[in-house]
């Protein structure tokens, strides 16, 4: 009950409507069933971990989406984000190594700069968008294309790697399991938490509401709507850098590959928890289970031959159709 | 005023970048136009950094021939490049790396009646007898060179999971000349997955695989990007001993591995993209040898082992 | 007399449990102007769009010359000649005059709009209008009554022989009225039977030859308009006996001055405006539509931006560069457009309650049980009518609308309140309760107001001095003992004062 409180559940009642506002739970809740009928290695601990723990990082970035969105945006540059992101935090990390050496300190001056990079790229998107007067589809757009073509460059069209030795220290960010937890499942959930409570309980989360409702009537409410919505395009930076951070351990690499259509994936997973794509209405928990959801239909597939590879598109598109109809009771 | 500013800002740095790619040069006595693929994974990244690296070496030895690389993100640009490099550049010859076989064949066929000299590289074009030079990869090769290390190895029994690239004509190639071979074996292809020639797609299918088959002993990943995730998921569950993977390509982190003797990855198979720097190099050696060169030349896709794997190692590659 | 137009029979009306509508016997003429008038909430609305064919009835039948019908949709009412113009236009913004009146019945050649003829009849219908309005005009770039012009040459292309016109003038200035009145006039003649519904009573008396008076959902008279005073009318809406509609003016206006604004300058809308307001003081703001009236307070408010121009507090300079700036002086204003600019209409009133004065209910995180409790003391003090505090505002009549509005206003506890045409659309007995509000604010709690109204006589009845503006300047300052129409209509047309 406890957790139903914290996800904003506490005022469901039993009836149709809210039958349609737990959707995307039911929906979660059904792709298990599935699974587990398909193939019992679903429930396994080991699998769920893996799922959990790949889901963090488009379930953190569609945390900051959540926002962008809520106020009426949508920020299209993530996934490019991500990678620049990680190519500047292993080139920083490679080059300071030669003073500081392979210890923890070279990795914290890494997570530095994806924080710092990630809020610069924010800001660098809001300010465009409030002070630019640029829609924001058109500002993230070229945004996108800017930040996966400086990653090529970075990595001369290839792949940047971080050095062994680097990588041995980080290493447990990503695969370290706390209490059978996996780290980034852990993050995530901190990140969810402090999202639900910024956007339902505070002024900040009030505005960005309010603003992806009408514009000109918080405009007439004394907001500060340019600095609400630049706020709102911060946090996704801030996102992306903490999902970077859990990112770059895995693999110890970035090339232009990575996070490739994770901006798609991350405004799926919004709208798939109900969040109105025009703003104005949203919910953190439902972007999670939506994230959880995008998650576990590839996992699915791999865990079954029922399904030709070559349809797997098809399953993907049908499963999120039908969860979103779902959620919205039909065509009403 | 303040943002028009920056728009003017944006436009000018744009201007001299954009001069700055298309050196014009006077009284040039050729100009080759080179048209291949963006970097978008490793592999293209390679053919971008050794299409580079040899414009940049000829244009120091041929100081009168004119060297102009477009890169392109799909097809339809690539189209668009080429008929650019004619209508703008007046290019004499051409030296192309297809995306598609299919969609450029027409255009291309299109300069050569117009007089261009033309070079295919890797993928062949829908129709024989456009190019003057054919500097091919060997996809089928790389199948099937991977699934006779791989028979050898299991003495031709066991359970292998596959790994594919992209759906794309280069990929069935690779997978049927593979499953060709292997099916006349007892080698049990448990499943197979697209990976996009790509890392973290390799991680996580084989997480999966992992989590679904309790024993596996062989991974063919078909591509060194691909096997690298598919190295990262095997170590985090530990089950390194239990398995191999080949990869393909010859990537520097993989050829490394294989110097070194590692059990996990104990070859690799070449699928090296220098081979545009070969189909440049032939094709103005054609011009500037008294002898014309012409023809096919076809770059075997060869198995990488620690024997040999000297002669594949290049550290500076990107790829 | 003709054979009836349009007849209803016991038409009954139910939403769920609740019945809107009782024995509705509604009938109208050829030729005729039939007006429905009732308070917010009285069932005008219901029974129009039952006409039209939006909705259909619970019980009884419509006839039409004579023979019953049924109409399923808007589409089978608009066949049936039968056309409704909603309060809010129902035009597409961006597409031209011409664009709007064809919408979705284009005239085709073969495949191909047929451009032209398009263009004549639309210019044959706007001739015959008399509107000086041209084909290619965008909607955007129209005025209000010019677009609601529009609204009516589409229901002239599409022969309609019932027109509904729902407060037809309640955006429209005075002279704007006359040439809608002389147009109805035209329409009376072409046998063109009309629906009129407004509050403004007079308009009724004026346009109409019958009046229908709805309350709570039943008719409770009809009659020939000329047998019925305007106090009648408004005693038949409530109800109950209207006393005069305006409070008696409060003394104890105090000479000082709490906001004085020196030469403000508003690019394309006002030139150089100065004004004091007094403490304790309603202050009007007259002026034709396009005077400039709101475009200057929003801007001493910080909600447009102005060339020059600066506001003193109580003989301090203050800089306001955005509204906060002035909500931090205790400055409030209520924009005219309720559901573009006060109101969020997809969010629960509690919200909007609370988003202007969110600080004071946030530390660090929103006190929810705070809110609700100042929504309890809201609804109570302002009688918003909600059934249920998490209701969404679209669910709310326009007065209650406005209540709300007005007590989301009040949160931050402003001094100084400026109510931009604050009875716009809404029903007597709301018009009432807001002037009462009005005075109670200046005299019992001190604080000063500006009413900006396009209705004089609301002025006139309400404030202590009105400022009258005319194409962006300030034409004159009339006294409460010069106040009347004539005056102000004279500063208003810059017949007088300097321009």
């Amino acid at each position: 009950m406890k957790i139903a409180k914290a996800f904003g559940l506490e005022d469901l009642k039993l009836d149709y409507s809210t039958f349609k506002a737990i959707g995307p739970l039911v929906a979660l809740v059904f792709l298990f069933i599935l699974a587990t009928i398909i193939n019992p290695a679903f429930l396994s601990a080991g699998n769920l971990r893996n799922v959990l723990a790949r889901t963090a990082f488009i379930g953190i970035i569609a945390v900051g989406s959540t926002f962008v969105i809520v106020a009426g945006g949508i920020d299209l540059s993530v996934g490019s984000m991500a990678a620049f992101i990680s190519g500047v935090m292993i080139i920083a990390m490679n080059s300071i190594s030669g003073y500081l050496g392979f210890g923890i300190q070279t990795v914290l001056v890494g997570m530095a700069v994806s924080v710092g990079v990630g809020f610069l790229a924010g800001s660098f998107n809001g300010l465009f968008v409030t002070k630019g007067k640029i829609e924001p589809f058109i500002v993230t757009l070229g945004t996108m294309g800017i930040f996966r073509s400086l990653v090529t460059y970075l990595a001369d069209g290839g792949t940047l790697s971080l050095d062994f030795g680097i990588r041995a220290t980080y290493r447990p960010v990503y695969y370290q399991l706390i209490l059978g937890i996996p780290v980034p499942v852990i993050v995530f959930a901190l990140i969810a938490i402090i999202s639900t409570i910024v956007l339902k309980k505070t002024s900040f989360g009030r505005y960005c509401l309010a603003i992806g409702s009408n514009y000109e009537v918080a405009k007439y409410s004394a907001i500060n709507v340019s600095r609400i919505r630049t706020m709102t395009f911060i946090i996704q930076g801030l996102c992306v850098a903490i999902a970077t951070i859990l990112y770059v351990p895995r693999l110890g690499a970035a090339s232009s590959s990575t996070g490739l259509m994770w901006e798609l994936e991350a405004i799926a997973a919004v709208i798939i928890g109900g969040t109105a794509l025009k703003g104005g209405y949203g919910r953190i928990w439902g972007t999670i289970v939506g994230a959880i959801i995008l998650t576990l239909i590839g996992n699915i597939l791999n865990l079954t031959d029922l399904v030709s590879p070559y349809l797997n598109g098809t399953v993907q598109g049908l499963i999120i159709i039908g969860a979103v109809m779902f959620q919205r009771g039909g065509n009403k | 005023m303040k943002k028009a500013g920056i728009g003017l800002l944006i436009l000018a740095v744009i201007a001299v970048f954009g001069f700055m790619g298309t050196p014009v040069r006077a009284e040039a006595e050729m100009t080759f136009g080179i048209s291949i693929p963006a970097a978008t994974h490793g592999w293209t990244g390679g053919v971008n950094y050794w299409a580079e690296r040899t414009v940049e070496r000829l244009r120091f030895k041929y100081p009168d021939y004119n060297f102009i690389l477009a890169t392109a993100e799909g097809p339809e640009e690539q189209i668009n490049d080429i008929e650019d490099l004619y209508a703008i550049h007046n290019i004499d010859a051409l030296i192309i790396l297809p995306f598609e076989s299919d969609p450029l064949t027409n255009p291309v066929r299109y300069l050569k009646e117009q007089g261009v000299f033309i070079t295919v590289v890797d993928r062949g074009l829908a129709e024989e007898g456009i190019e003057d030079i054919y500097v091919a990869g060997d996809n089928p090769g790389l199948g099937r060179v991977s699934a006779e290390y791989m028979i050898d190895r299991l003495d031709g029994t066991g359970d292998i999971v596959v790994l594919r690239g992209i759906p794309t004509l280069i990929d069935d190639q690779r997978f049927d000349a593979f499953m060709e071979l292997v099916d006349e074996t007892d080698i049990n292809v448990l499943d197979w997955e697209y990976a996009h020639w790509n890392r973290d797609d390799g991680y996580e299918v084989m997480q999966d695989y992992l989590t679904r088959f309790d024993h596996i002993d062989a991974v063919w990943a078909q591509d060194d990007d691909i096997a690298l995730g598919v190295i990262e998921a095997i170590r985090e569950v530990g089950r390194e001993d239990e398995m191999f993977v080949v990869g393909g390509a010859g990537m520097v982190e993989i050829i490394e591995r294989v110097m070194a003797g590692d059990e996990l990855t104990p070859v690799t198979v070449s699928y090296p993209p220098d081979m545009i720097a070969a189909g440049i190099e032939i094709t103005v050696l054609h011009f500037d040898s008294p002898s014309p060169i012409l023809g096919e030349f076809i770059i075997a896709s060869e198995l990488i082992t620690p024997e040999n794997a000297e002669d594949f190692y290049f550290p500076d590659s990107p790829f | 007399m003709a054979d009836k137009l349009l007849e209803t029979k016991n038409i009954a009306k139910e939403f769920g449990p609740v019945r809107v509508l009782d024995e509705i016997n509604f009938d109208l003429y050829p030729g005729e102007v039939h007006a429905v008038i009732g308070e917010n909430g009285a069932g005008k609305s219901t029974l129009m769009k039952i006409i039209s064919g939006y909705h259909q009835p619970t019980e009884g039948q419509l006839f039409l010359d004579g023979q019953e019908i049924e109409l399923g949709d808007i589409i089978e009412g608009e066949k049936n000649g039968i056309v409704m113009i909603y309060q809010e236009l129902n035009l597409a913004e961006d597409l031209t005059v011409e664009e709007n009146i064809f919408l979705g019945q284009e005239k085709k050649k073969s495949l191909l709009l047929d451009e032209n003829k398009m263009k004549d009849e639309t210019i044959n219908i706007l001739r015959e209008l008399n509107s000086k309005i041209s084909p290619g005009d965008r909607i955007k770039n129209l005025s209000i009554s010019n677009q609601q012009m529009v609204e009516i040459a589409k229901a002239v292309r599409k022969e309609a022989r019932i027109i509904i016109m729902d407060e037809p003038t309640s955006s429209l200035t005075r002279d704007e009225v006359k040439v809608l009145f002389d147009l109805i006039e035209r329409l009376k003649q072409e046998q063109v039977g009309i629906i009129f519904i407004s509050h403004k009573l007079d308009e009724v008396k004026e346009v109409a030859d019958r009046v229908t008076v709805l309350r709570d959902g039943k008719q409770v008279k009809t009659e020939q308009s000329n047998n019925l005073s305007e106090a009648e009318m408004a005693n038949l809406m409530v109800g109950r006996e209207l006393k005069d509609m305006y409070p008696d003016k409060a003394d104890g206006i105090k000479d000082n001055i709490v906001l004085e604004v020196k030469n403000f300058t508003v690019p394309g809308y006002v030139e150089s405006a100065s004004f004091q307001l007094k403490e304790r003081e309603i202050l009007g703001f007259a002026g034709l539509v396009g005077a400039g009236r709101t475009e200057l307070l929003e801007a001493v408010v910080g909600l447009r931006e102005k060339a020059s121009g600066e506001v003193y507090q109580k003989g301090e300079l203050i800089k306001i560069e955005n509204y906060l700036d002035a909500v931090n002086h205790n400055i409030a204003y209520l924009s005219e457009d309720r559901k573009g600019k006060t109101l969020l209409t997809d969010k629960k009133t509690i919200f909007n309650l609370t988003l202007l004065a969110l600080k004071k209910f946030t530390s660090p995180f929103i006190d929810h049980e705070k809110e609700l409790k100042a929504y309890k003391e809201a609804e109570a003090k302002f009688e918003i009518q909600a059934p249920r505090t998490d209701m969404l505002v679209s669910k709310l009549s326009g007065g209650n609308q406005q209540k709300l509005g007005v007590a989301k206003l009040m949160e931050i506890e402003p001094e100084i309140i400026i109510f931009d045409e604050p009875t716009r659309g809404i029903d007597v007995g709301t018009k009432q309760q807001m002037y009462t509000f009005i005075k109670e604010l200046t005299v019992e709690r001190g604080k000063s107001c500006i009413v900006i109204s396009s209705e004089l006589q609301e002025i006139i009845g309400l404030c202590h001095r009105v400022v009258v503006m005319c194409d962006g300047k300030i034409t004159g300052v009339v006294e409460e003992e010069d106040m009347n129409e004539e005056t102000i209509m004279h500063y208003a047309t810059g017949l007088r004062g300097v321009v």
